[in-house]
């Protein structure tokens, strides 16, 4: 590839050729659920933690998808449970969190 | 009487002293594991319990009273708690009886402690006397009754439906080995005596048994045999004994001085926990019990498999069955022995490795509890309450009618109770959030905090710390209310079934108060499984694997247990309950809060509000 | 003489059919549980694209039957199979011979009250797409604000929804919120509209260019998040919850009425006339269809035929259609060709 001498900032464009989704992906092994999310945004809304800790459990698995560490915003999940309750797709969004919680390594 | 062998001794005796010496020595290691496994403090506690004159005291009759007369099984089921106790009185009686023949004739024996037990074998009977031929009736009534339970738990193996059980678990090979030497030992004992009781005296029974053997096998060689089969009996089972459910036998008399102690579980595999596991006799009362059991899938998943696969350490059915429990705690209301089925299942939890460790710097405590400052009664409705939206408004109408200064410090949303971390197990964490309400709370000034949510309430009066706050369950406000006169009652004619939230009931203690309340708004009628026997909604957060779509038979079930009232509606008092009724009911649900709302009215007119 | 069909359900499907079936020199007979026909449409008052007043079409519909066997507040008791003939019980004693049936029994509007989250029968300017409608055709209510500063339109309450047991899209509550909303701000041009969508599925003609006027011309603004939860604030309004899932943050809105856009569910009732008619239903609750392809109307049973909502969600326009197809369906099928 020529180099031109400049390059598009690293952060600012998604490169999902290179993106590191083996995270995601193990993840699907173990919460075959986490697939079905339709990024609605019902569970980031209905959050408890996120104005304190800008959780959002719709970004989570966005992010996983993406390659993008979402630790900081697991952090403040307090484990409350409205967002299973109002998840259309029915997925089990607190169960899915202990795990993610268990596989970061 | 005489002694027929002067070296008191004969070698049929040795499978049962084998089996004897075995089974005692594995208990002694055992307990004395158990010692060494419980804290220096919990230790102590146990120690010095036993020596308190009360708690001995009590030790010794919840022994006799659980152990061997099965008082709670008799109130929960007449025809189990006549068989376990006739099995386990009985063969109590024959041990002592046997032991005062010894003492009455040879005082000399007593120190061979396979005298008592094979003591027709060993005598020969020399001239009727008084006292001798009372204790052979007593011998021969007890074996009566043994034999009795014996032929009762026979049928009961065949037919469970007769003893109301539903579903009763599969016995593992080992289990049946036990049951069937069980079952063995005492039609034997009755054989072995009978044939020497021409020699060695008997009663009704053993006598007339003797003189029909007598008229076709007059050879007195037969009796050998039969002793030997007894007595092997007797070995197997104490052999096979440690690895049966028959352990909840010893352990059973451990379990009950260690919970007189006050002792808590503190860890799933060790010291207290380790002790109810063997003390789980395999009754299977929590299957039928168990809310999960409406769907055939989980059938293997209630406590009496739990215990069975924590002894099993199959680690893989250990973590299944403990993530899937409600936490409902039903399992633990009907447990005749007191197996702490969710706290087990709690502290399996609690083992867990989590890589994200939660942080919860981020609460801004200060500005919360300066936003809640001013108002004496702080309401707290709970992270789920949001979702029910009734519930809140009608807390907020009646604080107004009552004309109480009230906040709600979590309207737009506040910290967690951490009860939900709780029962994932993450206790860490679940300190870290009550540190965080604490703060706010303390922070805030008010001397009252009213909580609507059982969850949560259950959580603020266990693990928290809040000095100078009265934390009210939201029942009981109200009823203070109505007492004071500021709230006035108006009857409706709706008749209400009220369901008892797990954490409320069973978690809590609360049943009287909310049906009291009720009781001055409305009709009320009972379902058919009601107060520590009620049946969860299925909506629990206690279960961390159950999906939604998993629960749906579960809510069913319960709903059907409050459809046999035939009650126009549902009355509730925790907004998980009423969301997850509300899903499938076919009649309204409603939260205690709004019913009250409904149904009174204030003692200030409107326009002074 | 001419040939029985009898037709269950006297919505625009069943109405459309009949006429139909009149050309084609049938006597259809029209059994309507309510005391009216015209269905979900007779309620409602104008229909999207082209704005035109539902009334009109449900007058145009009868005046088409008027030669028609037409029994209200009627329902079918029993069918049973008697060779090659089916004969109807209705609940008034008349019993029907005929080769046909055509099921015409639509939908359920989805009772938003289950949906506990939102508020519907807690708050009182909380309000469904029907009550809307029923206020847009002049009934007055206290529940709409008389000058509301904002309003706000929550898409898919009870569709897509797994917890309230419809995992289907319901098709038509998209393009009704964009006109509902048009509608709003044409009264209330002062007013600040916001719809909360999860996905706009706006596939119909004329539906994009209806959405590019109610951006263009009147100001509506889309948010795509779905709403959680509606509180209210201490002086009285509602406050809606939603993740403003663009900009990943989460959004609340301070709103004077909240309009929930009930989506349709399978009709309850339909599940009885399943039973005696065998009839297979899906997993979704509706009928289920021979196939989803080709054959849409044509059921598991001989002579039996399906038309509109009954098989899933639809519009009028498509309801239309199928009734027509519907009836020549029956028109083949009783020829034996």
């Amino acid at each position: 590839m020529m180099d031109f001498g400049f390059k598009l900032s690293k952060s600012a464009t998604l490169d999902l050729d290179r993106a590191d989704t083996g995270r995601y992906e193990r993840l699907c092994a173990l919460e075959p659920d986490a697939r079905i999310c339709m990024n609605c945004g019902s569970c980031s809304a209905t959050c408890t933690a996120a104005p304190f800790s800008g959780m959002s459990l719709r970004k989570v698995i966005l992010g996983l998808q993406r390659g993008q560490d979402v630790r900081p915003m697991l952090q403040g999940c307090m484990l409350c449970g409205k967002c299973s309750m109002v998840c259309p797709r029915g997925i089990n969004t607190r169960h899915l969190i202990l795990t993610l919680c268990r596989i970061y390594d | 009487m005489i002694e027929r062998f002067s070296s008191g001794f004969h070698p049929f005796v040795l499978p049962f002293l084998a089996g004897m010496v075995f089974v005692l020595g594995y208990c002694v290691y055992g307990i004395v594991r158990i010692l060494f496994q419980l804290t220096g403090e919990d230790r102590r506690r146990f120690f010095l319990s036993l020596i308190t004159p009360r708690t001995a005291l009590k030790n010794i009759r919840d022994i006799f009273c659980d152990c061997l007369l099965h008082v709670k099984l008799w109130k929960r089921n007449r025809m189990l708690g006549f068989m376990h106790s006739s099995i386990a009185f009985g063969w109590f009686m024959l041990i002592v009886l046997g032991h005062v023949e010894v003492m009455l004739f040879l005082p000399e024996r007593i120190r061979l402690f396979y005298y008592p037990i094979f003591f027709n074998f060993f005598v020969a009977e020399t001239d009727s006397t008084i006292q001798g031929s009372l204790l052979f009736f007593l011998m021969d009534f007890f074996l009566l009754v043994v034999l009795v339970g014996i032929a009762l738990a026979m049928v009961k193996r065949v037919r469970s439906r007769l003893f109301g059980l539903r579903r009763t678990p599969r016995p593992s090979l080992l289990n049946r080995v036990g049951l069937y030497a069980l079952w063995a030992i005492f039609p034997l004992r009755l054989l072995a005596e009978s044939f020497t009781a021409h020699i060695s005296g008997g009663s009704f029974l053993t006598i007339p048994a003797n003189w029909v053997f007598r008229q076709f096998l007059g050879n007195d060689l037969n009796m050998l045999p039969t002793w030997w089969a007894y007595s092997i009996a007797l070995g197997v089972f104490m052999f096979v004994l440690p690895f049966t459910r028959y352990m909840h036998i010893p352990a059973e008399m451990m379990l009950i001085p260690m919970r007189n102690a006050g002792l808590k579980i503190r860890g799933a595999r060790k010291g207290f926990a380790r002790v109810q596991v063997y003390s789980c006799p395999n009754c299977g009362v929590c299957i039928d019990a168990c809310p999960m059991s409406a769907d055939k899938a989980n059938l293997k998943d209630c406590t009496v498999y739990l215990t069975r696969q924590m002894r099993r350490g199959n680690e893989r059915r250990i973590a299944e069955i403990s993530d899937k429990c409600l936490l409902c705690g039903k399992c633990e209301a009907v447990c005749q022995v007191g197996v702490e089925g969710p706290k087990l299942r709690l502290m399996n939890r609690a083992e867990r490795n989590y890589a994200v460790k939660a942080d919860y710097s981020g609460v801004p405590v200060t500005a919360l509890s300066e936003a809640a400052r001013g108002g004496k009664v702080l309401y707290y409705s709970g992270c789920m309450s949001q979702l029910v939206p009734s519930i809140g408004r009608s807390m907020e109408s009646v604080f107004r009618k009552a004309g109480v200064d009230y906040f709600w410090m979590d309207r737009e949303g506040g910290v967690c109770c951490g009860r939900p971390m709780m029962t994932a197990g993450r206790l860490e964490e679940a300190a870290g959030i009550v540190r965080k309400n604490t703060e706010v709370i303390l922070g805030s000034g008010a001397d009252t905090m009213v909580v609507s949510c059982p969850i949560c309430y259950k959580m603020f009066t266990e693990e928290y710390s809040l000095p100078g706050v009265r934390v009210v369950h939201y029942v009981n406000h109200m009823e203070e209310l109505l007492q004071e006169g500021r709230l006035v009652p108006t009857r409706s004619d709706l008749c209400y079934v009220y369901h008892d939230p797990c954490e409320l009931g069973r978690g809590c203690g609360i049943y009287e108060e909310p049906r009291r309340l009720l009781g001055r708004l409305a009709g009320i009628a009972e379902a058919e499984k009601n107060r520590s026997e009620s049946v969860c909604c299925g909506g629990s957060l206690g279960s961390l694997t159950l999906t939604f779509a998993k629960r749906e038979k579960i809510t069913k079930a319960s709903l059907e247990n409050l459809y046999a009232s035939n009650a126009d509606a549902i009355a509730t008092a925790c907004p998980l309950c009423t969301a997850t009724f509300a899903r499938y009911a076919d009649r309204p649900v409603r939260d205690l809060a709004e019913i009250v709302d409904r149904q009174t009215e204030g003692k200030l007119k409107p326009a002074e509000i | 003489m001419k040939e029985n069909v009898v037709v269950i359900g006297g919505g625009v499907a069943g109405m459309e059919a009949a006429r139909q079936l009149l050309l084609l020199g049938y006597n259809p007979i029209l059994v309507e549980q309510q005391d009216h026909l015209g269905g979900h449409v007779a309620q409602w008052n104008r229909l999207f694209p082209d704005m035109a007043p539902a009334g009109d079409l449900v007058r145009r519909l009868w005046d088409g039957i008027t030669d028609a066997n037409i029994f209200l507040e009627t329902r079918v008791t029993s069918v049973n199979r008697l060779k090659d003939d089916y004969l109807v019980m209705l609940s008034n004693g008349v019993s029907i011979s005929c080769r046909a049936i055509l099921i015409a029994s639509g939908f359920k509007l989805f009772d938003a009250a289950r949906k506990e989250e939102y508020g519907y029968g807690v708050y009182d300017h909380v309000v469904t797409n029907a009550d809307l409608e029923s206020w847009f055709n002049g009934n007055e209510s206290d529940r709409i604000p008389s000058a509301p500063r904002s309003v706000g339109f929550v898409h898919c309450v009870g569709s897509r929804d797994l917890k309230a047991g419809n995992s289907q899209c319901s098709k038509v509550c998209c393009i009704t919120a964009v006109k509902q909303a048009i509608e709003m701000k044409e009264r209330f041009p002062e007013a600040r509209v916001y719809c909360f969508y999860m996905d706009l599925r706006l596939f119909g003609k004329k539906y994009e260019d209806f959405y590019i006027r109610a951006q263009q011309e009147f100001g509506i603004q889309f948010i795509r998040g779905r709403v959680s939860e509606v509180g209210e604030t201490l002086d009285g309004r509602l406050q809606v919850k939603a993740e403003d899932t663009l900009s990943g943050k989460p959004l609340k809105v301070q709103l004077d009425l909240l309009v929930l856009m009930a989506g349709m569910s399978c009709n309850p009732d339909v599940a009885e006339l399943a039973r005696m008619a065998r009839l297979d239903i899906d997993s979704d609750g509706f009928l289920r269809s021979l196939d989803n392809t080709a054959g849409i109307d044509v059921s598991n049973r001989p002579g039996i035929f399906y038309a509109g909502a009954c098989t899933g969600a639809k519009t009028v326009p498509e309801t239309l259609g199928e009734a027509r197809s519907a009836a020549l369906d029956i028109h083949r099928y009783l020829q034996g060709r």
